[in-house]
């Protein structure tokens, strides 16, 4: 322990090279990115088994004489909101315990909120979506039908609720290497993927897509973990 | 005629610890006393004399409670709080402009 005579003078340089140390030191004894990014690899992964079958065709008659489907999961509109809430309500939960822990408040509330807003909004727009077909249809992996559908509906999947939701919480908590993060999975969310292989009106349909999503965000975790692993540890 | 930077700095918070809990206080939305104490590297005593100074200039306000067992005091940032500190950023930056521009100007004899 030192004193405040042992400190260099008042100098206006070193006082605001000061400042900033200590403002990164708080930003370090925050964040705790692995926590959302573990969390939300389980949810995904936790979605295979419920969504695997699970699926409506809605159709509509389209004069003269035709008429165009839309195919989607009933389980994901029951899952995903469900999910997320819990999840973020674990989160929450976790930096509450951590900020008491660590003797520092937490940023955590800006992410919690815009996380449940964006789950319902996206939620809301997708049934929407999905109880009113596009002249052209579409498919459960959302690959055939309008190109600027495709887009919005993959990003209104819960995947691209997860992915808005973390560009706040780099956002909160000053991260950039979780911005670069978030728009890379947000990237994979936006980007169709099938390997040429993939039967969309198969019940396996979703099976590539969630488990490269789930893989991202569980790599994306262990990544944060290990980066923020000295910043765990007790002084 | 404008003033000069350094006499826009208030004593109070331009000393190192004081900006220095400011600032993390500001980081942080609420700190702990442990939390400051250790970053800071102070006595339990010397701090407790800054953050005096500071409250009674309305600059942060102190509250005590208990988690558990144990006693503990959160430091917040009042608004004053938070437009002294980004004042005093200012002047700082300001400071060290006028220096900077006064060290590269030729000298005239």
């Amino acid at each position: 322990m030192t004193t405040e005579s042992a400190y260099p003078a008042d100098d206006p340089h070193r006082l605001l090279a000061s400042t900033r140390e200590l403002a990164r030191g708080v930003h370090r004894a925050q964040r705790a990115t692995w926590f959302p990014l573990l969390v939300l690899a389980a949810v995904t992964f936790a979605s295979i088994p419920v969504l695997y079958g699970h699926h409506t065709l809605t159709c509509k008659a389209v004069p003269p004489a035709g008429r165009v489907c839309g195919v989607y999961s009933t389980a994901a509109f029951v899952y995903w909101p469900i999910a997320l809430v819990l999840a973020y309500a674990a989160i929450a939960a976790f930096y509450i315990h951590r900020s008491r822990a660590r003797g520092v408040g937490t940023r955590v509330w800006p992410y919690v909120t815009a996380g449940i807003i964006i789950a319902v909004v996206l939620t809301c727009a997708s049934l929407w979506a999905a109880h009113h077909p596009p002249a052209g249809g579409y498919d459960i992996l959302w690959l055939h039908g309008p190109q600027s559908l495709g887009w919005f509906l993959r990003l209104a999947s819960p995947s691209g609720a997860i992915g808005l939701a973390l560009l706040v919480l780099a956002w909160a908590e000053r991260n950039r290497a979780l911005l670069v993060f978030t728009l890379g999975y947000l990237v994979i969310v936006l980007v169709p993927i099938t390997f040429g292989w993939v039967m969309p009106l198969s019940p396996w349909s979703f099976l590539p897509r969630l488990v490269i999503q789930g893989s991202v965000l569980l790599l994306g975790g262990i990544g944060f973990a290990l980066a923020q692993r000295p910043a765990r540890l007790p002084a | 005629m404008t003033s000069h930077p350094a006499n826009g700095l208030d004593d109070v918070v331009h000393q190192r610890v004081r900006l220095g809990i400011l600032t993390i206080a500001h980081e942080a939305r609420r700190v702990e006393f442990s939390y400051l104490r250790t970053n800071l590297e102070l006595t339990a005593g010397n701090l407790s004399q800054h953050l005096g100074v500071l409250e009674n200039a309305g600059l942060i306000t102190i509250e005590k409670g208990y988690a558990g067992k144990r006693a503990r005091t959160w430091i917040t940032l009042t608004t004053a709080g938070h437009a002294a500190l980004a004042e005093e950023v200012t002047h700082l930056k300001l400071l060290i402009s006028q220096v900077e521009r006064a060290d590269t100007q030729p000298s005239r004899h």
